[in-house]
């Protein structure tokens, strides 16, 4: 009998008119989210290429590697950020490394076109969260209720239909009718994607399968709460309007009052604070550094190349010894600043995960590298390349770069130096986030959504057995 | 040794939770290859009595038996020897007659039949054949009450329940209707229908039962009412109306 209704509520599904326009409606956006983000990506590769091209190019006739001192990195385009856009419009794309100090991202998507931090981008993860979520609403909100108010239920039950066994049908029915379709437009995107130029690795693939899945369980989770919804309203129009406001606060206000809240509960120090602090730190150190420079006296030997080497191996050590300190603060002031910063997300992310929506968008961004984590991971990167920069600068000069002042003498001027060849420099890799990272805390998100359906199915079926069926 | 009723209504009461007495300590029975006719006026219990039959409700007191089983202990078990037809026969608009018909068929237990027993129910409710695979969204409210009809037909249950199953169909309809209720007669299926059309119910039904706040007031085997002013004596049993009709 439960195939049975799952049939029936297939059937009376697919030939509604309501489906055939809202599937068009949804499979164009579907393919539309595929189009854009390949296009996206395609341009961003373009510009990323163009970028690094025009790093190295402005290096071009620079004789001494000690002047390579706008040196920039820069965050490549991701295929699945295409798709599933998360922070990565948010975070600078570039950073000039110096070979110590710190590492500002510069040059936002956002920063650079602000009208599209207007509006947002049309990506996938947009589509399920906001344009699925509504769909399923639409079909959710009368499949009960609708029932008793169209007379069907009466007739359905003065058969020997278990209720458990129609709530069921009507859901799985429903789940199936709908969740399947789209997966049609979905494949088609991919299969676009694919001619369309953007290559995603096997890895990338089965990250999108999972996003993709972690969409059809968002889809799930809404269309259970419509099913519970209806189930304890007796008129559909009365399911719309809590469906829709439920849907308000899931999708729009649970997500953004989630960070207000944990704003207010945990404060963390602003940039501009620290920064302060690490300006005032550094102006302190370097006027105990000039006391020590006015004391300094070379050894009178009377040979210039020794001096000078005297001096800068003096300045060296002050610039060393300077920046242990500055570093060993700002690392202080940093992680205290980490620390706070875990602290709020855990309690915003906490806050915000009660909604079904933040939980998608959670897992999405995480599985596709573009949650939080993008940043850091962006620096951690950043910071492994700064590394390889000095020791490569000191390689070739003998000296750490970013000391501050730099003495150079040239002895033959009869021999014309030669242009540093700018292929030598180590080139920035950031490894992108891969399947065995992103799944583990992707899994709790997963599981969340797979829980509000459970949940809400089983509120579905216990209000559905006080339903009354006149 | 008499027959066990189909229908059977022992002591049966309904107060809702507003404390609205709707049915108060009535018993009757239907036996098989019977029509008992439930008339009366709004209110006058007769929909609580077919949603206790239902087991849409729950009795306050007493019992609704189908066949001996109980409806509110055993109800999948009752509805399997039972069938329905609403006053306003409501099936999907986006199926056929046939999509519908065969859903409501396989939803009662029985194995599907073939497409030639439901061209024929519905061709013996009066659906012209043109009509089997159009969408019920287009249909009239008598070919509806066809359609539900067919699908009691179809059901073939010893015991069928009819919620004002005339109102609102043409004379001619009302007519066949009748001639269909007599031929299920027939075959053995005891019917219990609600109906305030005293007319049609004095035409078909074999017992007629007046109902009034809650109560049976009367109850007679038609026979009994042959020859009567079958309005007077319904206006005598409602509401206090007694001498009105003089």
């Amino acid at each position: 009998m439960l195939k049975l209704v799952i049939e029936k509520e297939l059937r009376d599904i697919i030939t509604s008119t309501k489906f055939t326009v809202s599937f068009a409606a949804c499979a164009l956006l579907i393919l539309l989210a595929f189009f854009m983000g390949a296009a996206g990506y395609n341009a961003d590769v373009g510009r990323y290429e163009a970028a690094r091209r025009e790093n190295l190019k402005k290096m071009e006739g620079i004789t001494d590697w000690m002047m390579v001192r706008n040196n920039r990195i820069f965050l490549p385009p991701r295929p699945l950020a295409s798709l599933v856009a998360g922070v990565s419009n948010d975070i600078g794309r570039t950073t000039e490394v110096h070979g110590r100090g710190e590492l500002p991202q510069d040059d936002t998507r956002y920063g650079e076109e602000p009208v599209f931090a207007m509006f947002r981008f049309l990506d996938l993860e947009f589509i399920f969260q906001t344009v699925l979520s509504l769909f399923a609403i639409l079909f959710a909100y009368d499949a009960i209720c609708g029932e008793k108010e169209r007379g069907t239920m009466r007739l359905s039950f003065a058969n020997p239909l278990p209720r458990h066994t129609f709530i069921a049908g009507k859901l799985i029915g429903a789940f199936i009718a709908l969740a399947v379709p789209l997966l049609v437009p979905v494949l088609l995107g991919c299969v676009m994607f694919s001619l369309l130029g953007v290559p995603l690795s096997a890895d990338e693939w089965t990250r999108l399968a999972l996003i993709i899945a972690a969409g059809i369980l968002y889809f799930g989770a809404f269309l259970t709460i419509g099913i519970a919804v209806s189930s304890m309203t007796l008129r559909s129009s009365n399911a719309f309007l809590t469906l829709l406001v439920l849907w308000i606060f899931a999708v729009l206000i649970v997500p953004r009052s989630a960070i207000l809240i944990a704003g207010r509960a945990v404060d963390v120090p602003s940039l501009d604070d620290i920064n302060a602090k690490k300006f005032r730190y550094s102006e302190q150190l370097f006027t105990e550094d000039r006391q020590k420079m006015s004391g300094f006296s070379p050894a009178k030997t009377g040979d210039m190349r020794k001096m000078v080497e005297e001096f800068q191996g003096f300045m060296g050590a002050i610039a060393d010894e300077r920046q242990k300190k500055l570093d060993e603060f700002s690392a202080r002031l940093n992680e205290e600043r980490a620390n706070r910063q875990a602290l709020q997300s855990a309690v915003a992310l906490g806050i915000a995960r009660i909604s079904p929506s933040a939980s998608f968008s959670l897992a999405a961004a995480t599985l596709a590298g573009t949650s939080v984590s993008m940043k850091d991971r962006y620096l951690g990167a950043a910071r492994g390349y700064q590394q390889s920069f000095g020791k490569f600068i000191l390689d070739k000069t003998g000296m750490n770069p970013g000391g501050g002042m730099v003495f150079r003498v040239r002895t033959d001027e009869t021999e014309k130096p030669k242009p540093i060849d700018t292929h030598e420099l180590p080139v920035f890799v950031s490894e992108e986030a891969v399947l065995a990272d992103v799944l583990p805390p992707a899994m709790t998100d997963l599981a969340l959504l797979v829980l509000c359906i459970l949940v809400f199915f089983a509120v579905a079926h216990a209000a559905f057995r006080r339903y009354d069926l006149r | 040794m008499a027959e066990r009723p189909m229908f059977e209504a022992a002591g049966l009461t309904k107060r809702y939770e507003d404390g609205v007495l709707a049915l108060d300590h009535i018993s009757f029975s239907v036996q098989p290859g019977e029509v008992y006719a439930m008339l009366g006026g709004n209110g006058a219990g007769k929909t609580t009595t077919i949603n206790l039959f239902l087991n849409f409700i729950e009795p306050t007191e007493g019992e609704a038996r189908i066949d001996g089983i109980v409806t509110h202990r055993e109800p999948l078990k009752a509805k399997e020897k039972i069938a329905f037809v609403s006053e306003n026969v409501m099936l999907y608009p986006n199926f056929t007659a046939m999509q519908n018909l065969d859903y409501f068929t396989r939803l009662s237990g029985r194995p599907a039949p073939s497409r030639s027993a439901y061209r024929e129910a519905l061709l013996r409710v009066g659906l012209e054949e043109e009509a089997h695979g159009k969408r019920l969204k287009g249909f009239s409210k008598g070919m509806r009450q066809k359609c539900g009809i067919a699908i009691a037909i179809m059901k073939n249950a010893p015991a069928i329940l009819l919620d004002e199953p005339t109102s609102g169909l043409d004379p001619q309809a009302g007519f066949e209707f009748i001639g269909l209720l007599r031929s299920l007669r027939n075959e053995g299926k005891a019917i219990l229908m609600s109906t305030h059309d005293i007319f049609r119910a004095k035409e078909v039904a074999d017992v007629v039962g007046i109902m009034n706040r809650g109560q049976l007031v009367m109850q007679r085997p038609s026979g009994e009412l042959a020859g009567q002013d079958m309005e007077k004596l319904y206006m005598q049993h409602i509401a206090g109306h007694t001498g009105l009709a003089s």
